[in-house]
């Protein structure tokens, strides 16, 4: 915990503020309008709920079906001290964007046609039932961690009996399901065909979207992993840090490929170097999601450090949200004659959302067992010490 | 069978009166004047190019991508021809309005209960027997509302027998799929503010070619993960059973 004299740390100050103007902008969205509240328009009607907070939440949570994958259904145990953590990463970035829909959505309170009314042509409708199934499968996934809290004996039994019997089916569907939904929510742009700006435009829209999720999910469990262990106290080895970036490095060279290769092929060639916004753009997502990620990734004295790992998995995930924003935003600007900057308070629901899950984040793993601990008080469970997860910290 | 109904807007006639905007916002109870742009009010609009005029709404397409896209079915491409949205249904995703490559469906962003809006043929008074409010009320026949085919040929003879006249090209006969709303002109398209098509194709076509490989995806997926978890059991089991030997043997 970061404070045991005053309540007036200055994190909670920042807390206060966001959740603050938070509130502020949700009253603007709901009782004057996203006229008041937004700068979207008929030319940007998405902008950056949609870019960040579906978009990069969803990608961003790609950890948890990996890690879980890794673990139950590869059997690389030496993950399992980290799956319960990679699956509540998951299970927080589902939440956020479910709650996100309440802004998104221009009627909210009809959330629930798409499971009474049906459109199978629609990528979207796919995209929505995903996410519905695989919020549900995470709840499942990470029940135990609540189940374990119950005060009933008996109950608690049963109920850890049933969720282990299915857990390796769970497992299996959530990767089933999020290897649908992750690359669909790409899928979605398949049909913005001559809007889409040819830098952006790709037939395999779903491939990259895929492509690009795994670093960024991967990248995203070392930052949670990184920050637990500096200021949760929280035990976890090390070396399995790196052994998380060394997913990432090659992952990264498959999507630099393949990106590159299919704007080629796409005769997009040419727009790479054209001397307009969008080319600057372009660039600044194969730097920081492509080029300064790999160099760090393999520089001796980033990688051989927890906190050169971490600050590599921070420009991933920044590189991520850019080449989300760029297929989102950037990519329909010129097309729609449109320049879309976003109001502060479409930023401030987004910070919002973020800081209420890193805030849940903080508070389950302080109070539940997520990670094996350093603290005598709350001794850790069997299983987290016999899989050697209570190695040096 | 119903014939499916169209549009056919002849550029070469069109004097740019804006009678059919009047008689538009007069049909779907909007006051105020005619509108520069299409908007969340303005479901048909006159625009100015050089000394032409364009009057721009919903193409009503055959197959068309706003209908494809949204996920709660609230845009139907109906039997008479018109692509008509129903709010009810709508959740306010708006992928609709980026699908449309024409960038037709607008979006009430100053309602606090806000819905997509856009051209809708006039369906109630088609069905009850009339013409769409704004062909009626069209002075040169720059407007003119019937039947697919029939409006078609009329183009198409148009095309013919004024040698020199128009462009030899009806846009919205094929483009995307085609459409139920034509218009031939003698200045080309382009020069228009018209997009060129970016496929050969309809739209949802595009989108279609990859929800199909769903069920293989999940088919092939799920066998492979299923096995790969059952060779990491076999090996459990092995080691396990490997073990056990070792023990028995010392």
């Amino acid at each position: 915990m970061t404070n045991t004299k005053s309540i007036l740390t200055p994190w909670r100050v920042i807390a206060v503020l966001i959740f603050a103007s938070g509130a502020v902008a949700t009253y603007m969205r709901f009782a004057l309008g996203y006229q008041a509240s937004t700068n979207l328009s008929n030319g940007q009607p998405w902008g950056v709920w949609v870019g960040l907070s579906t978009l990069c939440g969803v990608g961003l949570s790609a950890g948890g079906f990996m890690i879980a994958a890794a673990v139950y259904l590869m059997g690389m145990e030496r993950y399992r001290p980290i799956s319960r953590v990679a699956v509540m990463i998951a299970f927080l970035g589902y939440l956020a964007v479910c709650a996100g829909y309440a802004w998104e959505l221009g009627l909210p309170w009809n959330f629930w046609h798409p499971i009474v009314m049906w459109n199978r042509q629609s990528v979207l409708f796919e995209v929505v039932w995903c996410i519905m199934l695989y919020t549900t499968v995470l709840a499942l996934e990470f029940s135990p961690a609540l189940i374990e809290k119950l005060p009933w004996q008996n109950t608690r039994q049963t109920l850890l009996r049933w969720q282990h019997r299915i857990v390796i089916a769970l497992v299996l569907v959530g990767v089933l399901l999020s290897s649908m939904h992750q690359s669909f929510l790409g899928g979605l742009f398949i049909i913005f065909k001559g809007k889409e700006y040819p830098l952006w435009y790709s037939s395999y829209q779903t491939t990259l979207f895929y492509l690009s999720a795994i670093p960024a999910g991967m990248a995203m469990v070392i930052i949670a992993l990184y920050l637990s262990i500096r200021s949760l106290r929280v035990k976890v080895d090390p070396k399995l840090l790196s052994e998380l970036s060394k997913v990432i490095t090659p992952m990264l060279v498959i999507f630099g490929l393949f990106r590159f290769l299919d704007l080629l092929r796409q005769h997009a060639g040419p727009y790479m170097f054209m001397a307009r916004e969008e080319t600057f753009y372009f660039w600044l997502e194969i730097a920081l999601f492509v080029a300064v990620p790999l160099v760090l990734f393999n520089m001796e004295r980033m990688k051989s450090r927890p906190i050169g790992l971490y600050w590599a998995s921070c420009v991933t995930v920044m590189g991520f949200m850019t080449h989300r924003l760029n297929v989102s935003v950037t990519a329909l600007e010129r097309a729609t004659a449109t320049h879309y900057v976003p109001k502060w308070t479409e930023m401030a629901v987004a910070i919002m959302l973020i800081s209420a899950a890193v805030i849940a984040f903080r508070y389950a793993v302080l109070y539940l067992d997520i990670l094996p601990k350093n603290e005598p008080k709350t001794p850790p469970q069997l299983r987290w010490t016999m899989k050697g997860a209570t190695a040096e910290a | 069978m119903e014939s499916t109904k169209a549009i056919l807007v002849d550029i070469t006639k069109c004097i740019g009166c804006q009678q059919c905007a009047i008689a538009c916002r007069a049909a779907h109870k909007q006051a105020g004047d005619p509108e520069p742009s299409l908007s969340a009010t303005a479901f048909t609009v006159v625009e100015p190019h050089g000394d032409k005029f364009v009057r721009r709404m919903c193409l009503h397409c055959e197959d068309p991508s706003c209908a494809s896209v949204c996920p709660v079915g609230a845009i139907k491409k109906t039997v008479q021809g018109a692509v008509r949205y129903d709010g009810s249904k709508c959740i306010g995703c708006r992928y609709c309005m980026i699908a449309c490559p024409y960038g037709v469906p607008k979006y009430e962003w100053s309602k606090l209960a806000p819905y997509v809006t856009k051209c809708d043929m006039c369906a109630e008074r088609v069905l009850g027997g009339n013409q769409p409010a704004c062909t009626e009320a069209c002075p040169t026949g720059a407007s003119i509302f019937g039947k697919r085919e029939e409006l078609l040929r009329e183009a198409k003879k148009r095309i013919v027998e004024n040698p020199g006249t128009y462009v030899d090209r009806i846009y919205g006969e094929t483009e995307l799929g085609g459409t139920s709303v034509f218009y031939i002109s003698d200045v080309p398209f382009e020069k228009l503010g018209f997009i060129e098509p970016p496929a050969q194709q309809p739209l949802p076509n595009l989108s279609e070619a990859a929800l199909a490989e769903v069920p293989s995806v999940v088919a092939i997926g799920g066998s492979l993960l299923a096995g790969v978890y059952w060779i990491t059991e076999r090996r459990k089991e092995v080691a396990l059973a490997e073990e056990r030997e070792r023990k028995e043997r010392s």
